[in-house]
């Protein structure tokens, strides 16, 4: 029995080498179900819905949906069913949100209302298809410039394809409008990422004594966490994301970069205890089961088998929207460092952020094939991003990639 | 809400659909054999409750017994969205429902059998599930049409799928069963270290009690002729009654033949007892192997109506693979067979090896334990 296993292992993989099949992604997460099965008994639970019937949100949704029914070519009420839905999928990190959004936005293919453009710009964005999504805000400011939603979304994709004299100018546009928050947040990191830490420091800092609502001030502290660690201020930077935290409000994005900084700080126990109850967020789970492998503590194995199962899930219906997440999971909780590289160098082709640049680096050096960080330092040289850490390993994995030309 | 949306944007577009959840999938598996079709679909409760409201209770928990009251709903509204044709179109009947867990959740289960007008040609789909409520819905599909396995990602612009009803040519399935055979000589370590310990000694010759170089190559290539050849119609022998279905035997008995087999040919190089007679070793073992081969060839799934092909595909690339170690092998050992590191280190102290490892196989086979890890 143990031979016969051990032999259709091997034939996978053979099934992989030889591409007998087109996705051994999809097969496999087509074979991973376990059985079905027939329950026992009538009163057992076989699901819990995110929205109960009786709540707000659920009731709010429903009556949203009626209306749209009865006027089915009415584009403000599409615009505030879509609203709805998009705010839900970022507040739960639910993609079926998003999901449900783009039915009801494809119901217009023809649209020339600018907010409706502008949705479908994020949903595609949401995606990462960032050519189309940049069109569909270049067509909604086209048909209102006072459009303040397309220009922040243009400034957020041109800070992640890393071309920073566009994203500029998306924040211009908000500065003309008079939108001073989102400027500000627009400009502060436009100037973190561009090689001046600590104007984009300033700005956000000033920004953040304009920010009224809690909502803005968790965001802006967030940032200025992750600016003071660029900075090599980490006391700084703990009372930032300490400040955030104690608004008391759940933000899967907060606890995903105080998590990267405790782990960062050598601090794995502190992560346990703050993302233990957060298992469901796939970003949090990489980040807890990360923690707990460094502690060997005995949920690492578990947590690290949830993740390999999303990830084939992911893959099975085409999603590549995970890979800087899966190149992480693969260096550092499998220690496979050749597809950890080839992950980070596919998602680094599509997303240019610090964190992109740092998780090439440390594939490409665990993986000795410097040469492939050469988009990193390319990077690192004409933007002048300052964080010690990336330019550490920009300079090793430059200094390992001269060695070995010269061996 | 909504001034958080913006700038949180500065955010989030880099993090994407981050978590908890998935997007929509289903899962659909599809086995169309001439023109009778079995199949399963497995459909997110959630997804179901989004299209028709499971909930009846407004509790925000599924139970089973709501599901099952909606039963014949829900597999009214899930094969309204899908279309199978094979000569017309071919309608799908549940036949069970039940449910299963996957990443995301728990899914009902529907499965369902269908007939169809024609018996050959090409297979159609449609699918329309959920496109209409959830743009990012997927169907996950796969499709086996007469014993060859297609797969598709289903995308609302790719609702309409036409596959290809022709079996796969004969060459190219005597081509993939010649693949898996080579394959599996390489892999099957209790089978290359079987024949190694046969060929160890070709290269010297027993005289008085000890080893002694052969004289020339030539004689070394007789004696590998005698026990390949003989090997490889043993194997062959029962390899084709096991997959024929005439023998079939206990795979822990097998795999433990095949593990005492490797110890027997292993010692027989370190205390010599058949000598001239290895062939025969490797006849009376080779029977065993074919059994070996046979299971594999059953997991691998053979098709019908070729099973003549099949069977010759496989041999014909279990021999290919044997050559090439062969051929690898004999010239090097040919070389060395003079020197005391071949006769005591490799002969001698490889065999030991080869024994003591097949020795751990053979009681973790034979008692079904796991003495090392692998």
């Amino acid at each position: 029995m143990y031979c016969n296993t051990q032999r259709l292992l091997w034939r996978n993989l053979l099934t992989q080498c030889r591409g007998f099949c087109v996705l051994t992604g999809l097969i496999l997460a087509l074979n991973v179900q376990a059985a079905p099965r027939t329950p026992a008994s009538d009163t057992e639970v076989l699901e819990k819905l995110p929205t109960r019937a009786g709540d707000n949100t659920a009731r709010e949704l429903s009556s949203l949906r009626a209306a749209l029914v009865q006027a089915p070519t009415d584009e403000v009420r599409a615009i505030e069913l879509v609203t709805r839905y998009f705010d839900l999928a970022m507040a739960r990190g639910d993609p079926r949100y998003i999901g449900y959004a783009d039915a009801v936005v494809q119901r217009f293919p023809a649209t020339r209302s600018a907010p409706l453009l502008t949705l479908r710009g994020m949903l595609r964005q949401y995606r990462h298809d960032f050519a189309s999504a940049l069109k569909d805000f270049d067509a909604a400011l086209k048909q209102d410039p006072s459009q303040a939603d397309a220009y922040a979304w243009r400034g957020a994709i041109f800070l992640v394809k890393a071309d920073y004299a566009a994203a500029q100018q998306a924040c211009d546009g908000l500065q003309r409008l008079g939108r001073d928050v989102l400027a500000g947040g627009c400009l502060g990191l436009t100037q973190a990422y561009s090689g001046q830490l600590d104007a984009g420091y300033k700005t956000l800092q000033k920004t953040l004594d304009q920010a009224g609502f809690p909502d803005n001030q968790l965001w802006l502290l967030t940032r200025l966490g992750e600016v003071a660690a660029w900075r090599g201020e980490p006391a700084q930077a703990e009372v930032h994301y300490r400040a955030a935290l104690a608004l008391g409000r759940d933000d899967v994005y907060l606890l995903a970069a105080w998590a990267d900084f405790l782990l960062d700080a050598g601090q794995p126990a502190e992560v346990v205890k703050w993302l233990q109850s957060w298992e469901s967020a796939d970003g949090l789970l990489l980040r807890l089961a990360e923690a707990e492998t460094t502690l060997q503590l005995p949920d690492a194995a578990r947590h690290r088998q949830m993740l390999a199962d999303r990830f084939v899930a992911a893959r099975a219906r085409g999603d590549t929207t995970h890979r800087a997440e899966e190149a992480r999971f693969e260096l550092r909780l499998r220690q496979d460092t050749k597809t950890a590289l080839r992950l980070a160098a596919e998602n680094y082709a599509v997303q240019r952020e610090p964190r992109d640049a740092r998780i090439l680096l440390e594939a490409a050096l665990a993986a000795q094939d410097t040469a492939s960080a050469q988009p990193v330092r390319d990077w690192l040289r004409s933007s002048g991003f300052e964080d010690t850490r990336t330019r550490r390993l920009g300079q090793t994995s430059a200094n390992s990639t001269k060695t070995g030309s010269t061996r | 809400m909504r001034w958080r949306r913006l700038l949180v944007c500065f955010w989030l577009v880099l993090c994407g659909p981050v978590l908890a959840h998935k997007a929509s999938d289903s899962y659909l598996v599809i086995d169309v054999q001439g023109a009778q079709v079995s199949g399963q679909w497995d459909i997110a409760l959630r997804d179901i409750d989004f299209a028709l409201g499971l909930d009846t209770d407004g509790n925000g928990e599924i139970t089973w017994g709501e599901l099952r009251a909606r039963h014949d709903a829900v597999a009214a509204w899930a094969f309204n969205a899908l279309t199978l044709e094979r000569g017309g179109a071919c309608p799908l009947q549940v036949t069970q429902h039940q449910v299963d867990e996957h990443t995301d959740g728990t899914y009902a289960v529907l499965k369902f059998v269908a007939t169809c007008p024609a018996s050959s040609g090409d297979v159609a789909l449609d699918y329309r599930l959920l496109f209409d409520l959830d743009g990012l819905h997927r169907g996950l599909l796969r499709l086996d049409i007469d014993g060859l396995t297609h797969s598709s990602v289903i995308a609302p612009d790719s609702r309409r799928q036409t596959f290809s009803g022709e079996s796969v040519s004969r060459w190219t399935q005597l081509q993939q069963f010649m693949e898996q055979g080579v394959w599996h000589i390489w892999i099957g370590f209790d089978h290359i270290l079987f024949l190694l310990s046969l060929l160890l000694p070709v290269v010297l010759v027993r005289v008085n009690g000890a080893w002694r170089g052969v004289d020339r190559m030539g004689e070394s290539v007789r004696e590998v002729l005698w026990v390949v050849t003989s090997f490889t119609v043993a194997h062959s022998i029962t390899l084709s009654l096991a997959a024929m279905g005439f023998i079939s035997l206990p795979s822990r008995l097998v795999e433990s033949a095949i593990a005492l087999s490797v110890v027997v040919a292993a010692f027989n190089n370190i205390v010599p007892m058949f000598n001239r007679l290895r062939w025969l070793v490797a006849f009376g073992f080779g029977l065993i192997h074919g059994f070996g081969f046979a299971s594999v060839l059953a997991e691998l799934g053979l098709p019908q109506d070729a099973l003549v092909l099949s069977l010759v595909g496989f041999n014909l690339g279990v021999e290919a693979g044997q050559l090439a170690i062969v051929v690898a092998l004999l010239p090097v050992i040919y070389w060395l067979r003079n020197t005391a590191f071949y006769r005591r280190g490799i002969l001698v102290g490889g065999s030991l090896l080869i024994m003591l490892l097949a020795l751990v196989w053979l009681a973790e086979r034979a008692f079904d334990t796991k003495l090392v890890s692998t």
